[in-house]
């Protein structure tokens, strides 16, 4: 891949870190799952207990936390620069494309332990239950920013061939046991 | 209320025939126990070694006046093993069976079975039961409160629980004393013979962790389950299981038969353990339903 | 004859992703206890477990629901309900491993294909005709003990189907027979369809490096910034007679993608890939590429041009032939 940086951001998906035309991007985001949630509620009893978890999310390289509560629709995200110090149970750090790759599925469950470039620390059952949910909702970045149509198609192609390039960062193995 | 009995389980390690016939010699003598099971339950690798001491065993402690049941392997995995288990199955002998492999050798005999078969719930209980079973060792890592829906549920059949020794946790296909070893299963020397009690597993900070034997892991810590005779009662538990390590077994056995009979309470039971040689620190966080290195109250 | 390929679904979409790249079969488990992959927020609700068994019946694929944990004492109700669940979603096939969940199922769903889980560690001719006559089981999932050459005498001693695991995550211990997370963690694969659970799971920065935690207990400890694993037990790195060593297993995962035209040769009926856990991206590429290679295999290709098209699946991580090489042991 093209990244200077392995799992960095290519330039033109910073705009992702930039707020969406109406709205400061921490409200715009909080819009944006309530109104998944009351298209598809199924989705966020997946993540059972955890829903009222509080994940703080810090893209390393774009200098903002997100602070995640998932709760359907009384899901809130507030966007916080990444000196401000919050509690939450789960906090992960890492930069932005890995964070995203959580999300297409590109690094698992599994991965997300294996990663060096993303930090977990907290509750990772409450981070793992978020993950699934994420993955099995088919959640696209453009949902996330408020995009449609063509503008979506191009982030959504952008931010998954980006993400592709960052796979060689995870190496994993998964624990054995199945069926 | 039904007395408590006293059950000596098979020994998980290498022992050398000499080794086995003296402690089954003192155990025959001086041991308080009701019932020894006997046998070899790990490595059908070590049977050419141990099956010639058997018979005299067997004899010594039934002239004594003990019930022997013959365990049989866990993890049987060749030809010979499974042939070892037929046999033993259809000798007409009690038999602890260890793994469903003996199930069709037992026909319509009673039988026990050992901790390493899953029975997890009542419905498991009965259906062995139905096809003769008639004492149940239950898995080690079984909650009491499990233990006691499971008695009620069966009340025909001998509840015993693994109340003292290294937990047997897992077995495996790969043998950890020869890897460990730098050595082949298949021509392992039989070095699982140097730790009599296994082998210790350490953690990276030094902390006490698994012993292991051979193809088998266990606890480094051992187990200890101390019931006043009202708790075990009331429970339906009938039988304590005993596991062999190469401290003083007759030792152990003096001072849970005074437990069972209501003469030391479960606190100076485990007071007086604690005074031998352990090979670990006392747990017994199974029988509470948490992490089973959960060290057992003072 | 020809070889089917059994594929992991944690999720309805990972289902789905399985099925388009070329899954025979899928397996999968309802949210809840039933299940050996237990993990929160993955498997299935009754409703998605419908809807997924619609969506592979119409792409000509099967579903298989794993309901292979042990049932817990007292309180059998939710393996009664996923077995009803599982009849009624039109599931071609229920996957256990607890006696009283098969003596119920043989008893009160006659119609219900049983296979046997790896979690019942059923080893031998003896033990799988246990099963067999006695619950009507119908495949057996191969405990991953056996060699290759063990599993071909196998198959000709019994007359059940098996499926042997290919791909994926690999316990050194046998399955079914392990407490090895219940002793550290209280909850286990039997106990609670874990292990190793997340919730237990912590990394510590230390002078000596990032030191990966299991409820207290240090399973490994690597260089700062170098990759750490998941604290799965029996990958850790522990000290034994004064040796540091991973000594029950490399943290390392199955790939037994060379031995695909032996399994077939020693009868095995399906391959297992695991991985229930892992994400849809992955599943639908390691998917792909199997069901590419068994196809070249079956078409009588070269077993050479087979390795080289699984060589992408092995980059990174480490990986292993296990037991059916009989030097693991």
């Amino acid at each position: 891949m093209v990244d200077p940086i392995p799992g960095e951001l290519p330039k033109p998906l910073r705009l992702l870190a930039f707020p969406s035309r109406f709205l400061p991007l921490g409200p715009a985001l909080t819009l944006a799952v309530r109104r998944f949630a009351r298209r598809r509620p199924a989705v966020f009893e997946r993540l059972g207990e955890h829903a009222r978890a509080s994940f703080l999310v810090e893209a390393t390289d774009l200098g903002q936390s997100f602070l995640i509560i998932p709760d359907g629709m009384r899901a809130e995200i507030k966007v916080l620069s990444s000196r401000s110090r919050r509690e939450a149970d789960v906090h992960v750090k890492g930069p932005i494309l890995v964070l995203l790759g959580l999300i297409d599925g590109t690094f698992d469950g599994d991965a997300l332990f294996f990663n060096r470039a993303i930090t977990v620390s907290g509750k990772t059952d409450a981070l793992l239950a978020l993950r699934n949910t994420i993955e099995d909702a088919e959640l696209k970045p453009s949902d996330l920013a408020g995009l449609t149509g063509e503008a979506a198609r191009l982030l959504d192609k952008a931010v998954f061939g980006a993400i592709a390039g960052a796979r060689r960062l995870s190496g994993s193995q998964g624990q054995g046991e199945a069926a | 209320m039904t007395d408590i009995a006293l059950s000596l389980g098979p020994v998980f390690f290498n022992w050398s025939p000499d080794r086995l016939r003296d402690f089954y010699a003192r155990i025959a003598d001086e041991a308080d126990v009701d019932r020894v099971f006997v046998g070899e339950v790990v490595c059908g690798k070590r049977m050419p070694f141990n099956d010639p001491v058997w018979p005299d065993v067997v004899e010594r402690l039934t002239q004594a006046g003990k019930t022997v049941i013959l365990s049989t392997l866990a993890l049987p995995s060749n030809i010979r093993d499974r042939k070892a288990v037929k046999a033993l199955c259809e000798g007409g002998a009690s038999i602890e069976i260890n793994d469903l492999t003996a199930m069709p050798a037992m026909g319509a005999a009673p039988f026990a079975v050992g901790p390493f078969v899953n029975v997890y719930n009542e419905g498991a209980a009965s259906f062995l039961a139905n096809r003769g079973a008639n004492l149940i060792c239950l898995p080690v890592e079984l909650p009491l409160s499990s233990v006691g829906t499971i008695a009620r549920a069966c009340p025909d059949v001998t509840f015993e629980v693994f109340a003292f020794g290294r937990l047997p946790l897992a077995v495996s296909g790969r043998c950890y004393h020869a890897r460990l070893h730098g050595l082949h299963k298949d021509s392992c020397q039989f070095i699982c013979d140097r730790d009599p009690d296994g082998l210790p597993v350490d953690t990276l900070d030094g902390q006490d962790f698994l012993a292991i034997n051979g193809i088998q892991t266990l606890s480094h810590s051992l187990q200890v389950w101390s019931p006043s005779p009202e708790e075990a009662a009331n429970l339906g538990v009938r039988s304590l299981r005993l596991s062999p390590h190469t401290l003083d077994m007759v030792a152990v056995s003096a001072l849970y038969r005074r437990l069972c009979r209501g003469e030391a309470s479960p606190q100076e039971t485990r007071a007086k353990l604690r005074e031998l040689p352990l090979p670990g620190a006392l747990v017994d966080g199974f029988t509470r339903g948490i992490a089973g290195a959960a060290k057992a109250a003072s | 004859m020809s070889i089917e390929l059994v594929c992991p679904a944690g999720t309805p979409s990972a289902l789905r992703a399985a099925v388009d790249a070329g899954a025979h079969s899928v397996y999968c488990g309802f949210r809840d206890e039933t299940n050996a992959r237990n993990f929160p927020g993955l498997n299935f609700s009754p409703e998605e477990l419908t809807e997924g068994v619609r969506y592979a019946h119409a792409r000509g694929a099967k579903v298989l629901v794993a309901i292979n944990t042990f049932a817990k004492a007292g309180a059998f109700d939710p393996w009664k309900k996923a077995l009803e669940n599982a009849e009624k979603s039109g599931a071609d096939a229920v996957i256990l491993a607890d006696l009283a969940v098969l003596d119920h199922a043989a008893r009160n769903h006659p119609a219900l294909r049983l296979h046997l889980s790896v979690q019942a560690a059923a080893a031998t001719p003896e033990a799988i005709e246990f099963y067999q006559q006695t619950f009507g089981v119908k495949r057996i999932v191969l405990p991953r003990v056996l060699s290759v050459e063990e599993i071909a005498t196998l198959n000709a001693a019994v007359s059940v189907e098996t499926e042997a695991f290919v791909f994926g995550g690999l316990c050194p211990m046998t399955e079914g027979r392990c407490s090895l997370s219940s002793y550290v963690t209280g909850r286990s694969p039997n106990l609670s369809g874990v292990c190793s659970p997340p919730e237990h799971v912590a990394y510590e920065e230390g002078p000596g490096g990032t030191a990966t935690k299991l409820a207290g207990y240090t399973i490994d400890r690597v260089a700062k910034g170098a990759p750490a694993g998941y604290p799965t037990l029996c990958k850790g790195s522990f000290v034994a007679e004064g040796k540091t060593s991973h000594l029950f297993e490399d943290p390392v995962s199955l790939n037994a993608s060379t031995l695909i035209a032996a399994l077939a040769r020693a009868g095995v009926t399906a391959l297992k890939i695991e991985g229930r856990q892992r994400g849809k991206g992955y599943v639908a590429e390691v998917v792909r590429t199997f069901r590419a290679a068994v196809e070249a295999i079956e078409a009588g290709r070269d077993e050479v041009e087979v390795e080289r098209m699984l060589a992408g699946l092995v980059e990174g991580g480490r990986q292993t032939s296990g037991a059916y090489k009989k030097t693991w042991r």
